[in-house]
């Protein structure tokens, strides 16, 4: 019978909200609510407020559970507004190693990577240490706290390289040393590991400061350990830094001494990709035609005068102006490129989708309001088919003042 | 020229029964295109059944240095190839059936004292002693590579296919048992389990916000307010458009 209610007594529950000191009995029934007991009653007015979204004209309600069950902070945008300090390290109890591939100096979604799980590795007073090729100037706010210059010496030279790191991870008593497993990150890994004799933990599918693991066997065995010296690590497997920046202060002045290396490779040379032909998913730079280009010759042209790989949005490829492959969007192809170059794309929600990855977006459009001009770095509110042979012109006359 | 292909106790990748892996078919294939070499398959482990249906595929000779499960194939390899002495070693990228670190191929240059280039989507002769090598880059770049011989070369998933099955090439081809080197492997024991697909972490913002939330994300400039020019001459939009991407470094000229 314990789970039956208790009864009610109105009459003491009223006596209870009774103010004192007045002539004529009176009740504050408001302000002792809570000191009754029993259930809690909801608030559906305070209900609705916090499902409003905030910012749009129409009301609209996030009906979520999420929003509902939180309460809602009002001093959290005090503490977003003050200024990022600057987080420094001075005596580190212990290094954490990366080494990032940042082609020309700058670092790839990849190496921002593998820099926040450094930070997971080195958070008990622990520093993140940079071996670098070049210098780099957004580490710090990636998050390292130290930066060492390994220079190899000039040309494609793994064995230079590698053995330079394996020299500055043995002779700084790193604690991990953590690889991007990406094409020459992969390989600097394995040389290194090679070099020292040390095990490598490959491709590591989950970081924490307690364990790591991989999948080996074919993909079906999940290897789980501490983590230890030689770690390379998977694509989109761990969260880049978010904090405050770091210092990213040189650890010594002059760049690592050159290690010797017998050098067996006797020439290298980079063959760059032909844009007509690299798949839309891997492609660098796209240039991507909309309902806005009507000439698709000169599309073509524009894009093979670039340099970019021609794409193009549904409405296009549905009319069959285009090919299929060349579909960028939600049902088509999601680009990882470096820059997309939109000519008479508007910027339905599915297509935005499929770019959202791309770092850079330049946009040509006749409509002032749509999205794709809201999305782009360079927007320009003109007509695509008036752009292309200007653009086109422009091109051929840069080429015949440099030949 | 003398070639080698190492060969892994490879996993069919859908139904988990051994057979020869993908890449070290297409490593026979590369080797094939180096005109008429006298190709060797080695493979270290306790059967040989996985890679046998490699003979097929125009490997015409199989080397099977016979070792118990727990054993470090290495040393077996390193003895083999150092009496043997091939002018090229072909591998995968990745081979199969035990740690599937890619680490052996790079142990064993070390060991032998060879140099070693990864990635390979194609080997052309360069006169005496050399091999180019091309290599796969991302964005479908690639390098050539000019080495000297003898080398290690790992192959790359992007390298032309396997050739086909061929039955009477698989009755011909032949495989010479030998006793391989009992070796422990090294290193600290790993807790093993069966393997769990993780999610693929992406962004914060995009990920616990609703379905308003992650659209804006999408949708929102990456760098933050871009320049918006209205209604510019063609000239002058195209001028605009040039240098912007000139600053980016993305047009090549």
């Amino acid at each position: 019978m314990s789970t039956m209610r208790l009864r009610r007594d109105p009459r003491t529950e009223r006596a209870a909200h009774r103010i004192d000191g007045t002539a004529r009995p009176r009740f504050d029934l408001a302000a002792a609510a809570e000191t009754t007991g029993g259930r809690l009653r909801r608030n559906p007015r305070a209900e609705v407020e916090r499902m409003l979204v905030a910012g749009t004209s129409r009301r609209r309600l996030d009906r979520s559970q999420r929003s509902v069950s939180t309460p809602l902070h009002i001093a959290a945008p005090a503490e977003t507004a003050a200024a990022p300090r600057l987080i420094v390290i001075e005596e580190p109890a212990f290094l954490v190693a990366v080494v990032p591939d940042a082609p020309g100096g700058r670092l790839t979604p990849h190496d921002r990577q593998m820099i926040g799980a450094a930070r997971l590795l080195a958070e008990k007073g622990g520093a993140v240490l940079a071996l670098l090729a070049e210098p780099c100037e957004e580490i710090g706010p990636a998050g390292a706290d130290r930066v060492l210059l390994v220079e190899a010496s000039t040309g494609y030279d793994p064995e230079g390289r590698s053995a330079s790191i394996a020299m500055a991870v043995d002779g700084l008593g790193v604690r991990h040393a953590l690889f991007p497993e990406s094409v020459d990150g992969g390989d600097i890994a394995r040389r290194v590991a090679a070099d020292l004799g040390e095990a490598l933990f490959a491709g590591a599918e989950s970081i924490a400061a307690n364990a790591v693991t991989r999948a080996s066997r074919g993909r079906r065995v999940e290897q789980r350990r501490a983590p230890p010296r030689l770690i390379s690590l998977a694509a989109d497997a761990a969260l880049p830094y978010a904090g405050a920046p770091r210092e990213a202060r040189a650890l010594q002045d002059d760049p690592m001494p050159t290690v010797p290396t017998r050098r067996a490779i006797l020439a290298a040379e980079i063959i760059p990709a032909d844009p007509a032909r690299v798949p839309l998913g891997e492609a660098g730079f796209v240039v991507s035609a909309g309902n806005g280009v009507t000439d698709f010759d000169g599309f073509r042209a524009v894009a093979a005068a670039l340099g970019a790989t021609p794409g193009a949005s549904r409405v296009v490829c549905d009319a069959g102006l285009m090919p299929r492959a060349a579909q960028v969007g939600a049902s088509g192809t999601v680009l990882e490129a470096t820059c997309y170059f939109a000519l008479g794309i508007a910027g339905a929600p599915q297509h935005l989708q499929g770019i959202a990855r791309c770092e850079h977006v330049v946009a040509v459009n006749t409509d002032l309001h749509a999205a794709m001009i809201e999305r782009a770095g360079l927007a320009i509110v003109a007509d695509a088919q008036k752009v292309m042979p200007a653009l086109l012109a422009a091109l051929e006359c840069e080429t015949e003042t440099t030949a | 020229m003398k070639v080698t292909v190492l060969l892994s106790a490879g996993l069919h990748p859908v139904s988990g029964r051994p057979c020869p892996a993908a890449v070290e078919l297409q490593a026979i294939r590369l080797a094939h295109t180096l005109g008429t070499p006298e190709l060797t398959g080695l493979h270290a482990g306790p059967a040989a059944d996985a890679v046998r249906d490699a003979l097929g595929q125009g490997l015409p000779r199989l080397l099977w240095l016979e070792t118990a499960v727990e054993d470090d194939p290495l040393a077996g390899l390193v003895a083999a190839l150092a009496t043997d002495r091939p002018d090229l070693i072909l591998a995968g990228r990745q081979a199969q059936g035990a740690d599937d670190s890619g680490l052996l191929p790079y142990a064993l240059a070390k060991a032998l004292g060879l140099p070693i280039i990864a990635d390979a989507v194609a080997i052309e002769p360069a006169g005496e002693g050399a091999v180019h090598v091309v290599q796969a880059l991302p964005r479908g770049a690639r390098r050539r590579v000019t080495v000297r011989l003898p080398a290690v070369v790992t192959v790359h998933p992007a390298a032309p296919t396997a050739l086909p099955f061929a039955f009477a090439a698989a009755r011909r081809g032949t495989v010479e048992r030998r006793a391989g080197q009992a070796a422990l492997r090294s290193g600290a024991a790993i807790d093993e389990r069966p393997y769990r697909k993780r999610p693929k972490l992406i962004a914060k913002a995009a990920a616990g916000a609703s379905a308003a939330d992650r659209l804006k994300a999408a949708t929102e400039s990456a760098a933050g307010g871009g320049r918006l020019l209205v209604d510019p001459a063609p000239d002058e939009a195209a001028r605009e458009i040039i240098a912007h991407l000139r600053e980016l470094g993305v047009l090549r000229r």
